[in-house]
């Protein structure tokens, strides 16, 4: 079951002087429990790509279809709440809520989308259970090493049960201990709730784990390896 | 969620978050204590000129308060008394008649008022004989062959019935408030020396003290060398109603001090019967009626009720005879609230000053809190509730600060007698307690609130601004 397609999307920056082609004519199928990896060098269109994804950027000409839904016919509203209930997002720096404690952070989507508390206190123990964090549910982020909160994040991501999660260099500020025990957690949900993971990484340990390595480069897709 | 995350944010930069609830708490306190104390004098003006001065209605022929023509009486006012002792909300009613004269001493002259009243009947209108300073008189209580005269606390000393004497007793009782040796060393020279004005014992007292100590003790020495000779007697000149000068002599039966020293100067009262010998006045005729009503807030219903049932003479209440008082206890209020929305408006700068630096601050986070899924409309909350707690914690804290002061300054007053003379020159106390109503609580509880929302717009929608992909490249 196909969860995101993306047709012939390219994504042009006009500046002053030069035309930035920065995707140019990349088309894509993620299915349904996919742990993918999109790699390239600095500047390959890997971030654009995936913020396009997101819904956090529009691509110039192309579709975008997250589970048969247009991005770009959805208003700016539609789009948020679309994007709340259906994506979810792990950041490079962690980019949690300082102010709130582990437990706060996990359940603030659900909150917006006015989860019963019962339902969400249960989801949000099973997810930080799930990242080894049970027992710093009500650690502020500040309290937390990077992996903690990085781990977080990803319980964070997942909270709202998301068509599937975009890691954007998600390893990118951790140590090798750190990145290991994070790609072996989102590894473990992958497996077990079925959630599709997309990365933009450098990372050769991201890669080696991933089961579908995507290489962009010139904002061109320039290989599509699946592995058995 | 939003109002949990929003409080905490408040608490984020403990430093700069106090600040700005210190200015507040600052202005808050300033504003509601200012505006206490403001309140205090106008309600202990209106309640002495109401208590004091004039009662709530007066009923007199109609041309009677152009110049005070003695020929101007009240037809039939044995039937007008019997009506207004009918009429529902009338408390107590006291007849007056009302002439101008001089008032003469050896020394000085004085233009005044001179009221014929019956003592009986003007205390149950007014309170003007709770006023007497001890140890002048009693307010026609002791019967006396000579015309007795009440007068004010200003005209006393205009006239130079109240002398000035500094005696040994004085400088010790001086001594025993804490005045300092060194100031009564200053003094001692006059000991024994009697004053016959305030005037000239201001002038000797200022010679030899530094303004230091005429600011700090000048109304404690002013006080001790107060002195007043029993039977003091003045003259009262003034036309009967032939319009022949006529005049005689009046002992002090007190002398009253209501803080109003234009009310002082100008009112003389003395017994009806006295007066009527002295100008030929009829037995029962009399210039105006002085009502007391039951309750204040009648005031407009019985006036109106006593003009229709009194249609040949002139009903006017205490907000026609006194309009300056209408006028401050109908817009007083209205002027607190401008007063107040002055000073918030000006805290509201600082609250969009730092609810900017805040949006500036964590543009990473708030794309982050819109890519996960917080829309406008809850970022825009997020923010105003930060910018209203902020508010609101410095205010609430600001008017439980003025509740405090204004409990304690409430009881003791607070004593601005350095001004006295100018206040009273204005009919107001110098000894003022400040007063706050509950209601003003809350009006400004309300405007803190609206300030904190209004200060949260311009940052909110900086806010609503910015690009969720861009946000998240900040630094």
């Amino acid at each position: 079951m196909k969860v995101l397609e993306i047709k012939n999307v390219h994504k042009i920056y006009n500046s002053s002087e030069v035309k930035v082609h920065a995707v140019n004519d990349i088309s894509l199928d993620f299915e349904k429990g996919e742990f993918a990896a999109i790699v390239g060098p600095s500047g390959s269109g890997k971030t654009t790509l995936l913020n396009m994804i997101g819904g956090l950027d529009t691509p110039t000409d192309g579709e975008i279809l997250v589970d048969n839904t247009n991005l770009a016919e959805l208003k700016s509203s539609k789009l948020i709440d679309f994007r709340m209930r259906n994506i979810g997002f792990v950041f490079q720096s962690y980019n949690l809520i300082p102010v709130l404690t582990a437990k706060e952070n996990v359940e603030f989507i659900m909150s917006l989308q006015k989860w019963d508390k019962k339902e969400r206190d249960q989801r949000t123990f099973e997810l930080l259970k799930a990242v080894g964090l049970e027992d710093r549910v009500n650690s502020r982020p500040s309290k937390l090493s990077g992996g903690q909160q990085q781990r977080v994040a990803v319980a964070r991501a997942l909270a709202s049960k998301p068509k599937f999660v975009l890691a954007d260099e998600p390893t990118a500020n951790l140590d090798s201990k750190s990145t290991e025990t994070l790609l072996d957690i989102m590894e473990e949900l992958n497996r077990e709730e079925g959630i599709t993971f997309i990365f933009s990484t450098h990372d050769a340990r991201v890669v080696k784990k991933a089961r579908r390595v995507i290489t962009v480069e010139d904002g061109k897709v320039i290989s599509d390896e699946r592995k058995n | 969620m939003i109002w949990k995350t929003a409080w905490k944010n408040v608490w984020r930069n403990k430093v700069r978050s106090l600040v700005v609830i210190i200015s507040v708490t600052i202005g808050i306190f300033g504003g509601i204590f200012a505006v206490a104390v403001m309140n205090g004098a106008i309600e202990q003006r209106v309640d002495a000129a109401l208590n004091d001065e004039i009662a709530h209605i007066h009923i007199n022929d109609p041309a009677f308060r152009d110049n005070y023509d003695i020929q101007l009486s009240i037809p039939n006012p044995e039937q007008v008394l019997s009506i207004l002792r009918e009429t529902t909300g009338v408390n107590a009613v006291t007849a007056r008649t009302i002439i101008t004269g001089m008032a003469n001493t050896a020394t000085k002259s004085a233009g005044v008022q001179i009221m014929g009243i019956d003592p009986e009947t003007e205390k149950e209108v007014l309170r003007l004989n709770e006023t007497t300073i001890p140890g002048t008189g009693d307010f026609f209580e002791t019967a006396s062959r000579h015309n007795l005269a009440y007068i004010g606390h200003e005209l006393a000393k205009d006239l130079n019935i109240i002398r000035y004497r500094i005696d040994q007793e004085g400088l010790d009782s001086l001594a025993a408030k804490e005045v300092s040796a060194e100031v009564l060393e200053k003094l001692s020279p006059f000991t024994g020396v009697r004053f016959k004005s305030e005037k000239s014992f201001k002038k000797e007292v200022k010679r030899v003290l530094t303004l230091k100590e005429q600011h700090t003790y000048g109304g404690l020495i002013r006080e001790e060398a107060w002195s007043f000779r029993a039977r003091s007697k003045m003259t009262l000149t003034f036309l009967d109603k032939n319009q022949v000068q006529t005049g005689a002599v009046f002992r002090i039966a007190g002398i009253f001090d209501i803080k109003n020293s234009m009310f002082e100067m100008s009112q003389v009262m003395v017994k009806n019967e006295d007066l009527r010998v002295l100008t030929g006045m009829a037995p029962n005729e009399y210039h105006q009626l002085i009502i007391r009503l039951e309750t204040l807030e009648s005031t407009e219903e019985v006036t109106a009720s006593l003009a229709e049932k009194l249609p040949g003479l002139e009903v006017m209440n205490w907000k026609e005879i006194q309009p300056d008082l209408a006028m401050m206890t109908d817009m007083v209020q209205k002027f607190y609230a401008i007063f107040m929305v002055i000073i918030l408006a000006a805290l509201a700068f600082g609250i969009v000053n730092t609810m900017l630096m805040v949006v500036l601050e964590r543009t990473k986070e708030l794309g982050m809190l819109t890519a996960i899924g917080m829309n406008k409309k809850r970022v825009f909350n997020m923010i105003m509730l930060e910018s209203v707690f902020l508010s609101l914690v410095g205010g609430v804290t600001g008017m439980i600060i003025s509740q405090l002061v204004i409990g304690v300054t409430a009881k003791k007053g607070i004593n601005f007698a350095s001004y006295a003379e100018g206040f009273e020159a204005m009919g107001y106390p110098a000894h003022i307690y400040p007063v706050i109503s509950t209601s003003f609580f809350i009006t400004v509880t309300v405007l803190i609130i609206i300030t904190g929302i209004l200060s949260s717009i311009y940052p909110a929608l900086k806010a609503l601004k910015l690009d969720p992909a861009e946000a998240l490249r900040t630094e």
